[in-house]
């Protein structure tokens, strides 16, 4: 298979290889996901009930209430939080959550390039995601 | 993002972790939205203090920033809690009033002026032109547009950071071509009271997006109804600010919308939900009230008492109730309560068994039948003070 790679722009530098977990979606983390457990608890999410730990989490970009930046500090120090974030667009809620919970981050990725299950590699601080190998379906 | 030599110093973390995270989030989000620079300020006003729509997830990080020693820069004040520290926190459980506290004490440590309410202007007004990084959106859209101030809509925690740095991203509202208007909004209508004002916020948020109006027709409003109009307006919407006309420099094509009496009528009426009537609670204070408003309400109760099995709050600042306390004492010898730190949406109400929530405010009529479960029904003020009211 050939190696996809997708430039963007480092938003919280870092660098992971990890499962990606993807959603068309935006992501509320107030609300939207559960601190105790980082399930996505949101109802009618197309990620309801996946679990956020460990994972690179890839979705066009956060809303609500700025509370949730808060949220992701919390799960990063219960050992909860995803290993990466990758966004379309990054707005202020998630990026201020990635950069005091220091995840890696990076936006202006087509995320619909990558799918749930794909073994990607982040590096943040060059700003490129690659998919190093498709789940196989 | 161009950096001064000082700037870097605190990027690079040789002032400290809690300054260094802060300057991240500033210069992160400067970046986001092209920002140059940053500017300095000569206030932040923290939201995301009540216990209520915190939850446990942020007290975490406020003590880490405590504990690494990050402090205020600037005046700093914060929005409401949960509960006052009299009459309601003695109505629930210990467990939420020592959560809500330990958050109070976060914010304490880090130097921030324990202001509790949405109207820091009334502690200390700004001046105009000044730059501030506040958080709280009614005092947002009241400081730009009534007093001349310069802010952005923070969150919580850019102000957070702000407050600790000293500093803002110069961005959005702090540049002037950004303060210019768009839309011409001709109100075909004598507004009568506050509960209008409000409707008219109500309903312009939802058509403007984030588009900053001109409105022709309020010459008549007072500071009271603008803030009843602007406090509404964040509501429903993102725009920041609005001109009276007689400020507006009229430049540029302007998008035009006529606003008539029915528009308001509707609005008025969406806004109502009760089925019955009758209300448990009866809230005057959303946003926090003037010396003004404290006044007129000491004067519309007079010597009436207030009815069996009807609560009537009075929500306001400590500096305001410092301020007007004979009228407080009118007001609570009527068996009201004037009750500082807190309002009805900030304060979990269905624990207290409300359910119908009777208010002159459209910003809470908007949010109570989610944050509250309530059903509302609003009116102006004299119009909520009566049926609470015997005699």
């Amino acid at each position: 298979m050939q190696l996809i790679t997708l430039k963007g722009r480092r938003i919280v530098e870092g660098y992971c290889k990890a499962e990606a977990l993807v959603s068309l979606k935006p992501i509320s983390f107030l609300g939207g996901v559960d601190p105790a457990d980082g399930k996505i608890i949101e109802k009618g999410h197309d990620l309801c009930g996946e679990c956020v730990k460990g994972k690179v989490l890839c979705f066009p970009h956060g809303h609500g209430s700025t509370v949730g930046s808060y949220v992701l500090y919390s799960l990063a120090k219960k050992s909860l939080a995803p290993k990466a974030i990758v966004n379309k667009t990054a707005d202020p809620v998630v990026v201020v959550g990635a950069i005091i919970a220091e995840i890696p981050m990076i936006d202006k990725i087509d995320i619909k390039q990558i799918r749930t299950g794909d073994m990607v590699e982040v590096n943040a601080d060059q700003g490129f995601v690659k998919i190093l190998q498709r789940k196989e379906s | 993002m161009h950096l001064t030599r000082e700037e870097e110093r605190v990027y690079d973390g040789e002032c400290g972790w809690a300054s260094k995270i802060c300057m991240k989030i500033l210069v992160r989000l400067g970046e986001l939205f092209d920002a140059e620079k940053l500017i300095p300020i000569s206030s932040a006003h923290a939201s995301g203090v009540s216990y209520k729509t915190l939850g446990d997830a942020p007290t975490e990080f406020l003590q880490a920033l405590a504990d690494a020693d990050g402090k205020a820069k600037v005046e700093a004040t914060t929005n409401p809690q949960s509960f006052d520290m009299g009459y309601l926190s003695k109505r629930f459980d210990k467990e939420v009033r020592e959560k809500q506290l330990k958050v109070l004490d976060q914010f304490e440590r880090m130097g921030f002026t324990q202001s509790l309410t949405c109207t820091p202007y009334y502690l200390k007004t700004p001046e105009k032109g000044a730059h501030l990084a506040w958080a709280e959106s009614s005092a947002v859209v009241y400081a730009n547009s009534v007093l001349g101030a310069w802010t952005n809509r923070e969150g919580g925690p850019s102000a957070l950071a702000s407050a600790i740095v000293g500093k803002t991203p110069e961005y959005g509202m702090h540049k002037a071509k950004n303060r210019e208007p768009k839309v011409l909004v001709k109100l075909e209508t004598l507004l009568e009271n506050e509960t209008e004002y409000g409707a008219l916020g109500i309903l312009l948020g939802k058509i403007l997006e984030d588009k900053i109006p001109v409105i022709q027709g309020l010459e008549n409003a007072s500071k009271d109804d603008l803030k009843q109009l602007g406090a509404a307006l964040a509501s429903t919407g993102m725009t920041n600010m609005f001109y009276t006309e007689n400020v507006a420099e009229k430049t540029g094509e302007f998008e035009k919308i006529s606003i008539e009496h029915k528009d308001i009528k509707k609005t008025i009426e969406d806004l109502s939900t009760a089925s019955n009537a009758k209300a448990d609670l009866v809230f005057i204070g959303c946003p926090h009230c003037s010396l003004d408003e404290i006044k007129h309400v000491a004067d519309l109760i007079g010597d009436r008492k207030v009815r069996d099995g009807t609560e009537l709050w009075v929500c306001t600042s400590r500096c305001v109730r410092a301020k007007a306390v004979e009228s407080v004492k009118r007001i609570e010898h009527s068996g009201s309560h004037v009750i500082t730190d807190t309002c009805a949406v900030v304060t979990w109400t269905d624990r207290l068994g409300i359910k119908t929530i009777m208010t002159n405010s459209a910003k809470t009529a908007h949010y109570a039948p989610t944050l509250n479960r309530a059903e509302t029904i609003i009116a102006p003020m004299k119009n909520c003070l009566e049926p609470a009211l015997k005699g």
